[in-house]
């Protein structure tokens, strides 16, 4: 079934990046770029897979920025666009949105940024909402499944409106969670893609399309927002439900939405607390929400992560004379953390405790038996590698190089499925993780402090993926100042942790087509590195190869470790090998074993046979790598060629 | 005597930098390994007791009931240890050729056990640039590849751990003083194996008073010689005060000041010059400022067996020791015993000073000792 599927004026379930995925088509999107991340990752894939039924260009770009640009290339040939990606890919994509913002853009153009709160799939929780503000670009936030398709239409219309950019946010419970769409028409496309450039410098829709004259363009596109204002002041997609005159009035968006709507039913409250749901947040329908605010007793703000619809509101009620005199209740006086995702117990919690109403959702002592229960009753499941992983082989041969080295040396980790390298699923080896790419620039730095003394090795790892959309420059610096470090590229053959969507290194495109693949080996040797290649699931081999590298040579070197992620195409539900152990020879907890496949190793098909004190195969999840055999101490697991 | 598990292994010993690199908690499991001659806890075991902690010489060391396991007696504190007979040595005409350091007689010795049977195989340490391997050896006809002194730390345990392992039941072991000193723990069967069997054939001890760490010796030649082809280190007969470093191309001297920065801590605590507990020990005699000779301390019944037959076959001569020898051996043996256990006693290391201490030692044992002024 793909989002083609679905008849016009139907109901259907649909996941919110469904939901956005079918509502860029009806509003006639040709160009859709992105690079790939959670929880934004299913929009492009839906619009890859009918790509070529619908006529639209597709791609999984290099990274967010270069998304950008190609997804604005389709706008100034006057087509419509869409650029996805998630929260943190904004920043990487800043750059050039800055500059956008100001020379405009022509055939309407949307950027969804997918917003992780909480941090679910992040190692951040940045907002892109900020982004909407800094550079002055309209933002609307869908708040249900409905509105994700139906926002997005009008996303198109408000760009082609005001010629700019416009940004519509989603978030993890938005993005990933399903609802009740009606969908409407598919329409047919004929216009087709120009440039037009033959105008003079100053003619914002048929000459060059550039920045300057800055002061000018600037100023043009603040005139812009003020359009938009007034349009978001009676926007539809900005709908108050409750009392007249409530006593409390909570002003809210995207899922905080359904979260308020809930809390405020399990309270019974519809009589005395209103919701104003603003799904126009920037620039801020300052009109409405005075009336709205003149009508109530006090203010709750719910939002989540920072202060922005609160801070807008604020700054502007600083204007409002008596209207402003409410209490405010939010970010600032607690009632709403600034960290991590909401869900409606902590709205639930503010609103009892505002509204002065004794609330328990559960007795106290079930509540407290629950606590006990879920630390002590559930079994420890902590997050690893699947079964068959290269990664985990990659970290056995990097963690038991360096401390058969002993010098202290450290693995700077990058962002993909190996950020877990952190965790026992890759013995603990990284010791720093930050944005992508920034693993090799940070052992780039640490590569050039034995000036100070420093003896302990940094190894940067980072995924094919990741080595593509930012490591390639911190290679580069790494090579040119000579810094001693070397970098480890996990090539697992695709985009993994998302969902294994291509990249430049691959030999098909988002939609399928044969494209040229990237060799990432030909790039490093031309960077200038010292480059090797190991194959991870040879333990021994891999492990001497990173020690050799670590101990006797110097400047930046490269290990690409080729081996296909376990769930990739070619791999997945296919073994290489029949595993099974020994039983008569499992030294089990014995002193040289102590259980050292299951305890240290701890690959998930791996199994403790408590009762007859020896290991054992998970036969289902297996995924028959074979590369438990090389670690077992007695030679008790075993491997036999899988017949095919 | 309890023994305890890795957990305090890693801190009584190698946290503390006092590993020997011996290898003796090597080849046992996955969780200790040995790279360059310096021991690497790879993971955290869990266990409570273990191996590797009741063979290591640097914890737990009960001389006394190393003295019941190898001579069936009690540590008495003599300067060189318990022995039968002392003699001088070199290797003789029925013996093999080689790059021997002095006189040869431990390769000549080891060449002739495993000739005549009395070991199945021998653990010797050979060289890899300036690092020491250990080897399992079968052919008497290579022994002689193996002579000449290292000077740095060999896991040579380890290699007797895997020659256990591989069934090897007659084990010829030549070893420095930490590594006899494990031996003796692996032949005591501290953890009470239910199968326990002693798999040593003969243990040959050597002399020494320090060793050098592979890491340090690396840094401080690292441009001056090539160490890839590194062929021979010795120490000239004083007054040189030089260690000399021997590639195939040329050599480098090096002030014994400088060279050793690189001595391991664990050497400090040392008091074991002569490796007490082998059933032979052997060490370089200097006469007329030349060092083509041995002293050849025979301690056991085994022991004793060995060097006549290797006597008799012509593999080793044998000689009255000249006058003046023995006690020379038996001030610098003390004195190595005295800044030890005085060290040993100052950190509380020693017998219930300590929860867990490094050496168990007697009373009148260490009242000899410390009382000797370093004479016999």
């Amino acid at each position: 079934m793909s989002i083609l599927d679905y008849k016009e004026g139907t109901v259907n379930l649909l996941m919110g990046n469904e939901a956005i995925s079918r509502g860029a088509l009806e509003a006639g999107v040709r160009v859709v770029a992105g690079y790939p991340g959670t929880p934004s990752s299913e929009i492009i894939e839906n619009l890859a897979k009918v790509a070529d039924k619908s006529g639209i260009y597709v791609e999984w770009s290099v990274n967010e920025k270069v998304s950008l640009e190609v997804a604005a290339a389709g706008s100034f040939a006057g087509l419509r666009s869409m650029c996805v990606m998630k929260q943190n890919g904004v920043n990487v994509a800043s750059d050039f949105l800055l500059h956008l913002a100001l020379s405009g853009t022509r055939g309407g153009m949307v950027l969804v940024p997918c917003d992780d709160p909480g941090a679910i799939s992040s190692v951040n929780e940045g907002e892109s909402r900020h982004f909407a503000r800094m550079l002055e670009l309209p933002l609307i936030e869908p708040g249900d499944f409905q509105e994700a398709r139906d926002m997005i239409k009008w996303a198109f219309e408000l760009s082609e409106k005001i010629h700019n950019v416009v940004v519509m946010r989603s978030v993890t419970r938005l993005s990933h969670a399903s609802g009740n769409v009606k969908v409407g028409a598919l329409p047919v496309n004929e216009n087709k893609a120009y440039f037009s450039f033959g105008s003079h410098l100053l003619d914002p829709l048929n000459g060059p399309v550039i920045t300057a004259p800055v002061p000018m363009r600037h100023r043009q596109q603040q005139d812009k927002l003020k359009v938009i204002a007034e349009i978001f002041e009676t926007s539809e997609f900005n709908k108050y439900t409750g009392p007249e005159k409530p006593e409390l009035l909570i002003i809210t968006s995207s899922a905080c939405n359904l979260y308020s709507m809930e809390a405020v039913n399990i309270l019974g409250l519809d009589k005395r607390v209103g919701i104003l749901k603003l799904g126009t947040t920037y620039p801020l329908p300052e009109k409405l929400v005075k009336k709205h605010v003149d009508a109530a007793g006090a203010v709750l703000f719910v939002e989540e992560v920072l202060p922005f619809i609160e801070d807008l509101t604020r700054i502007a009620a600083a204007a409002w004379g008596d209207v402003a005199h409410k209490q405010y209740h939010g970010k600032y006086d607690g009632s709403i953390p600034t960290v991590n995702e909401l869900n409606p117990d902590i709205i639930i919690n503010a609103l009892a405790k505002i509204t002065g109403i004794e609330y328990r959702a559960v007795s106290e002592e079930y509540e407290k038996k629950g606590t006990i229960l879920s630390f002590t009753g559930a079994p420890n499941r902590e997050l690893t590698f699947c079964p068959g992983c290269p990664h985990r082989a990659s970290y056995w041969s990097i963690h038991n190089a360096l401390s058969l080295n002993g010098k202290g040396g450290f693995v700077c980790g990058d962002i993909g499925c190996y950020t877990m390298g952190i965790l026992g699923a890759g013995f603990g080896a990284i010791k720093t993780a930050h944005a992508m790419g920034s693993g090799t620039g940070v052992a780039s730095g640490f590569g050039k402090l034995g000036q100070f003394g420093m003896e302990q090795k940094a190894v940067a790892v980072c995924g094919d993926s990741t080595f593509f959309h930012a490591v390639m420059p911190a290679l580069v610096n790494a090579v040119h100042v000579q810094s001693d470090m070397m970098l480890v590229v996990f090539d697992n053959r695709g985009t993994a942790m998302t969902g294994f969507q291509p990249h430049p290194g691959t030999e098909n495109d988002a939609m399928g087509n044969v494209v040229n693949a990237i060799d990432i080996e030909s790039i490093c040797r031309a960077i200038g590195a010292d480059v090797h290649v190991a194959d991870p699931f040879d333990l021994a081999a891999t492990t001497e190869k990173v020690l050799d590298l670590v101990e006797n040579k110097s400047g930046a070197r490269v290990l690409i470790m080729k081996q296909s992620c376990a769930l990739s195409p070619e791999k997945k539900g296919k073994k290489k090998y029949e595993m099974s152990v020994d039983e008569s020879k499992c030294r089990g907890e014995n002193c040289g074993c102590n259980r050292f496949c299951t305890k240290v190793f701890r690959c998930p098909g791996l199994v403790w046979n408590r009762d007859k004190g020896v290991s054992m195969i998970d036969s289902v999840i297996c995924a028959g790598c074979g590369v438990c055999h090389g670690i077992c101490p007695a030679g008790a697991i075993t491997r036999e060629e899988a017949r095919v | 005597m309890q023994v305890f598990g890795p957990k305090e292994l890693q801190s009584d010993v190698l946290q503390k930098n006092l590993c020997a690199g011996c290898g003796a908690c090597v080849s046992l499991c996955p969780y200790f390994k040995t790279h360059k001659g310096r021991t690497a806890a790879m993971f955290q075991c869990t266990r409570e007791s273990g191996r590797c902690n009741a063979y290591c010489p640097k914890t737990g060391v009960d001389l006394d009931r190393l003295s019941a396991t190898v001579f069936n007696g009690t540590y008495a504190g003599d300067a060189i240890g318990n022995f039968k007979a002392v003699y001088v040595s070199q290797k003789g005409s029925s013996a093999g050729n080689g790059n021997v350091q002095n006189g040869g007689t431990v390769s000549a010795l080891m060449q002739f056990a495993l000739k005549s049977g009395a070991v199945d195989s021998a653990v010797l340490t050979g060289r890899k640039g300036a690092v020491s391997v250990p080897e399992i050896v079968t052919d008497p006809g290579k022994v002689f590849s193996y002579a000449s002194s290292k000077y740095s730390t060999s896991p040579v345990v380890a290699g007797f751990n895997k020659a256990a392992a591989e069934g090897y039941a007659k084990i010829g072991f030549v070893g420095t003083p930490c590594a006899v000193t494990a031996m003796a723990k692996i032949r005591s069967n501290p953890t009470e194996l239910a199968d326990f069997s002693d798999k040593t054939g003969i243990v040959v001890g050597l002399f020494c008073t320090w060793a050098l760490d592979t890491w340090g010796v690396e840094k401080t030649l690292k441009d001056k010689l090539d160490l890839a082809s590194l062929q021979r280190v010795d120490i000239p007969p004083p007054p040189a005060d030089v260690m000399t470093f021997t590639n195939i191309h040329k050599d480098v001297m090096l002030p014994l000041d400088e060279i050793r920065a690189s001595i391991p801590l664990a050497c400090a605590y040392c008091h074991d010059m002569t490796a007490e507990f082998a059933d032979i020990s052997v060490g370089a005699l200097e006469i007329d400022g030349g060092k083509n000779r041995n002293v050849i301390i025979i301690r056991t019944d085994r022991g004793e067996k060995l060097y006549k037959d290797a006597v008799a076959a012509g593999y080793i001569t044998g000689e009255p020791l000249p006058a003046g020898v023995m006690d020379g051996l038996s001030k610098a043996s003390m004195n190595k015993k005295i800044r030890a256990f005085t060290r040993l006693s100052d950190e509380k290391m020693l017998n219930g000073d300590a929860e867990r201490p490094a050496v168990i030692i007697n009373a009148p044992a260490l009242g000899k000792i410390m009382n000797s002024k370093g004479g016999m």
